[in-house]
């Protein structure tokens, strides 16, 4: 009995299964060419249609498996997170009188607004930890070796985007957290070498976070940022396609070959993993989970709405949302804030990393200073996540912003100092005034 | 000629300059005796200048012998200390000599400064003793507002700020030798302190809360009658003073058998009674059993529970800001809550029981709308969580097709 029903599910799935195989091998073009959005001289000019066969001819490396995924998954984040962000656009309203408001009327009466909000979050969150290891990947796999240092260099690029694009972000919801959070962390860029003074006043546009600071960020965030991103991921993508996916690590390259044709062509792997359909059925899963994921992140998990921002007031503790500054919190718990600049070099030497390892050999054991290099920050990272992750919160150690303006420390407190409550003066002797009769001690 | 003319412009300048520091002097009074180093008194007592240029006096131009008497104008000590020189004035000389301006209405009135404080201290215990009985542990004018660096009840360096008041009375008044003497006790300052008035004046700095002569009086000080503690406290305590003489304690509070405010909140030491202490107080006169004592057992269950009403509310937008929601209605609703209960104290010092059920009731009511919101809205909370069902079903869904899709490409695979 039991047999015979899974026979007859198995036979409905396979059935069903036949169908959607026939309905796909059904040309898209066709439906296109049907609706008249293919007509004529665009058609015949653009050769759609052969661009077409040539990308569902084209043929991955043999070796791209599902490890490689996670560049696919940054891409899917970013793409949630230009979806979700252009619908919190719709409602968000970049000033200090109504961003709050904005949030919580988007969390409590759009529809779907908590959804979208908390997608946003999480994508947020879930896109570091994308980038993180994909580059994880490409590090250890010696990927960011000749040709493809560039690459690696507008990959680094694109996680300075990425932490740009966060570090703007977290203050929009103008919540005390989101606020005293960034204020802290632009405290502390004022004081670096590098970064202090100007382009912190630059980014800050006032003496303290305030209404200019939230316009700067949320015209860094929703404009200038995206265009760069477009810009290198197009780039990125570009180089991908034209250097290839490096091969493994224990196949040597013939860079020379590389340099004459600095193309990959169709004929390359004539035995790869067909593009279609089966490196897009993986992707397609992959693009599932991680939806099914965040959702249930952004469900399960959201993210709480502090109490507004107030300059004069600093909150008791400020609670992380983001996965950067959980790094930040263990970081600077544990080991101060020479840990937290320590590891934030040990990230800028990833820079270099191609500019000095240059040899063709690419085997993990075979690079014992680069394994080590790696290993520090990949793992440091990720045992400063887990880390910060329990901490969750710490207690600000900025004054209130009012106090923080420039040359407010130089202005005298308001009134005098209170007399000090302590031990009671010794009272004088009675007559101990009228001893002097004469009236010499005046 | 032109040296001429050059030297006549200099002399012009310098000239239109240097009389400047004089006339400006002298339209204030001549100079200050900070500046003024012909003044003879401070050749020999150059050490009281400083203390007497802090205080306001010296601001007005008053000096050494305005009050001490003798020759300033003198270098020599016996030509400088003839005439009316009064040398430091007694006690007794300390009051005539401030009263000779403070009791003087037509001086004071350009400084706004009332004139009738050696009226008001012959009233008090402190004039009494040095007036009349010629004690000399009474304080005279200078032994609270200092001899030479007197300054006004608003300066923070003052002894008769707010702030210094307490430990101004207690320099005698901690004094047990002293104190024994007249049957004081001497632990005032130290209740005060820890007591809700000196909390908010020390720790609050509300100096809307009385100090010592808050209650007291200052110039007029003494101990308030018995009789007399509710129309004392009825002073900051107006509701809960209107309350508490339309209650069945205002008549013994007023034949002296109970001791007003103070039955149940001391003096010195004043404290909140706290809501779950209610009954407790009423038993310290009542019998446990006794109607008054039952009725004190409802009263403190009616309060406990507004209370505890209110923390619950303010749990519930604690919990509902953090989820996002506009609290405003629910803040409004809470604040109204929040007065009724207030208003919970007027019914308690009246004893008005029908009043206390009807805020009790109403802080409730309040209070139940907002938890209801937050209960709502932890339901809609949970709710958005089934979505989670479908999605995941969707998602296994394909990725159940996909791995028979994958199967099927490889079967394919293994053909070719």
């Amino acid at each position: 009995m039991i047999g015979r029903t899974w026979r007859a599910v198995t036979s409905w799935f396979t059935n069903m299964w036949t169908d959607i195989k026939a309905s796909t091998d059904a040309s898209i073009l066709g439906v296109a060419r049907f609706l008249g959005l293919l007509y004529g001289p665009i058609d015949r000019s653009l050769r759609i249609d052969q661009a077409l066969q040539k990308a569902l001819r084209y043929r991955l490396p043999p070796h791209v498996g599902w490890r490689h995924a996670f560049g696919g998954i940054t891409y899917l984040l970013f793409m949630i997170l230009v979806v979700t962000g252009v619908l919190l656009a719709l409602f968000y309203r970049p000033s200090v009188q109504e961003a709050y408001p904005s949030i919580q009327h988007i969390v409590s009466d759009v529809s779907f607004g908590w959804l979208i909000r908390d997608l946003h979050v999480w994508s947020a969150n879930l896109i570091v930890l994308a980038v993180l290891a994909h580059m994880g990947r490409v590090y250890f796999a010696a990927a960011y070796k000749p040709p493809r240092e560039t690459n690696w260099l507008v990959g680094l690029l694109l996680l300075f985007i990425v932490l740009a694009f966060g570090a703007t972000g977290y203050l929009l919801p103008w919540d005390q957290w989101a606020y005293w959070t960034v204020s802290e962390v632009l405290d502390v860029m004022s004081s670096t070498v590098l970064l202090g003074g100007v382009i912190t006043e630059a980014i800050m546009g006032d003496a303290i976070v305030s209404g200019a600071t939230l316009s700067r960020f949320f015209a860094l965030h929703v404009i200038v940022l995206p265009w760069i991103a477009l810009v290198l991921l197009v780039y990125h993508f570009t180089l991908v396609r034209r250097r290839g996916v490096a091969p493994p690590t224990d196949v040597r390259e013939d860079r020379d070959s590389w340099r004459a044709s600095a193309q990959w062509k169709l004929e390359d792997f004539p035995q790869g993993i067909p593009f279609f359909p089966n490196h897009l059925l993986r992707s397609f899963v992959v693009v599932v989970l991680v939806l099914a994921v965040a959702i249930s992140l952004a469900a399960l998990f959201p993210r709480p709405v502090g109490d507004a921002a107030n300059p004069y007031l600093v909150p008791g503790e400020l609670v992380s949302t983001w996965v950067p500054v959980d790094v930040s919190l263990a970081l600077i718990r544990f080991l101060g804030p020479w840990g937290l600049t320590g590891f934030t070099l040990l990230g800028f030497s990833l820079v270099l990393v191609p500019l000095f390892d240059r040899r063709p050999e690419r085997r993990l054991r075979h690079r014992p200073l680069a394994a080590a290099l790696g290993l520090i920050f990949f793992i440091g990272f990720g045992v400063a996540w887990l880390t910060g992750r329990q901490i969750r919160s710490v207690s600000p150690s900025s004054r209130p912003a009012a106090e923080s303006v420039r040359g407010a420390s130089e202005i005298p407190e308001a009134g005098l100092p209170l007399r000090d409550l302590g031990p009671t003066p010794p009272r004088p002797a009675p007559g101990e005034e009228d001893s002097d009769p004469a009236g010499r001690e005046p | 000629m032109r040296n001429t003319m050059r030297l006549a412009l200099t002399a012009g300048i310098l000239g239109w300059l240097l009389p400047a520091p004089a006339w400006s002097a002298d339209q204030q009074g001549g100079l200050s005796m900070a500046a003024d180093t012909t003044y003879g008194c401070l050749i020999c007592h150059a050490e009281k200048r400083r203390a007497f240029t802090l205080g306001i006096h010296s601001e007005h131009g008053i000096r050494c012998h305005d009050c001490h008497g003798g020759d300033p104008t003198s270098y020599e000590r016996d030509q400088a200390h003839r005439g009316r020189y009064i040398g430091t004035p007694g006690k007794l000389a300390t009051i005539e000599l401030c009263s000779s301006c403070h009791a003087d209405a037509d001086m004071m009135r350009q400084y706004g400064i009332p004139a009738g404080q050696l009226a008001e201290f012959r009233t008090s215990r402190h004039g009494e003793l040095l007036l009349e009985r010629r004690d000399l542990n009474a304080p005279t004018c200078t032994d609270c507002h200092d001899a030479h660096t007197i300054l006004p009840p608003e300066d923070g360096r003052s002894n008769v700020y707010p702030t210094n008041i307490p430990g101004t009375c207690a320099r005698c008044h901690e004094d047990a030798q002293l104190m024994q003497q007249y049957g004081i006790p001497t632990d005032q300052f130290a209740e005060y302190r820890n007591s809700a008035h000196g909390i908010a004046v020390f720790e609050r700095s509300n100096f809307a809360a009385p100090t010592c002569m808050g209650c007291h009086g200052s110039h007029a000080a003494l101990p308030p009658g018995v009789n007399e503690v509710v129309n004392v406290c009825d002073h900051c305590h107006l509701l809960i003073g209107r309350a508490f003489l339309q209650g069945p304690h205002n008549e013994p509070s007023r034949d002296g058998e109970l001791a007003g405010c103070l039955g149940c909140h001391s003096n010195h030491g004043t404290e909140r009674v706290p809501p779950d202490g209610i009954a407790s107080v009423c038993v310290n006169c009542h019998e446990p059993s006794s109607r008054a004592g039952l009725l004190g057992v409802d009263l403190q269950e009616s309060v406990v529970e507004a209370a505890a009403d209110l923390v619950s509310a303010e749990q519930a937008i604690a919990t509902l800001t953090v989820g996002g929601k506009q609290v405003s209605d629910e803040r409004f609703r809470y604040q109204t809550a929040v007065t009724e209960y207030r208003q919970m104290a007027l019914a308690l010092h009246s004893l008005d029981v029908d009043l206390l059920d009807e805020l009790a009731r109403s802080v409730r009511s309040n209070t139940e709308l907002v938890r209801t919101t937050a209960e709502v809205r932890a339901e809609r909370r949970w709710e958005h969580k089934l979505l989670l069902v479908p999605v995941w079903f969707l998602a296994i869904s394909a990725i159940v097709f996909a791995w028979f899709k994958f199967r099927d490409l490889a079967g394919r695979d293994r053909t070719s």
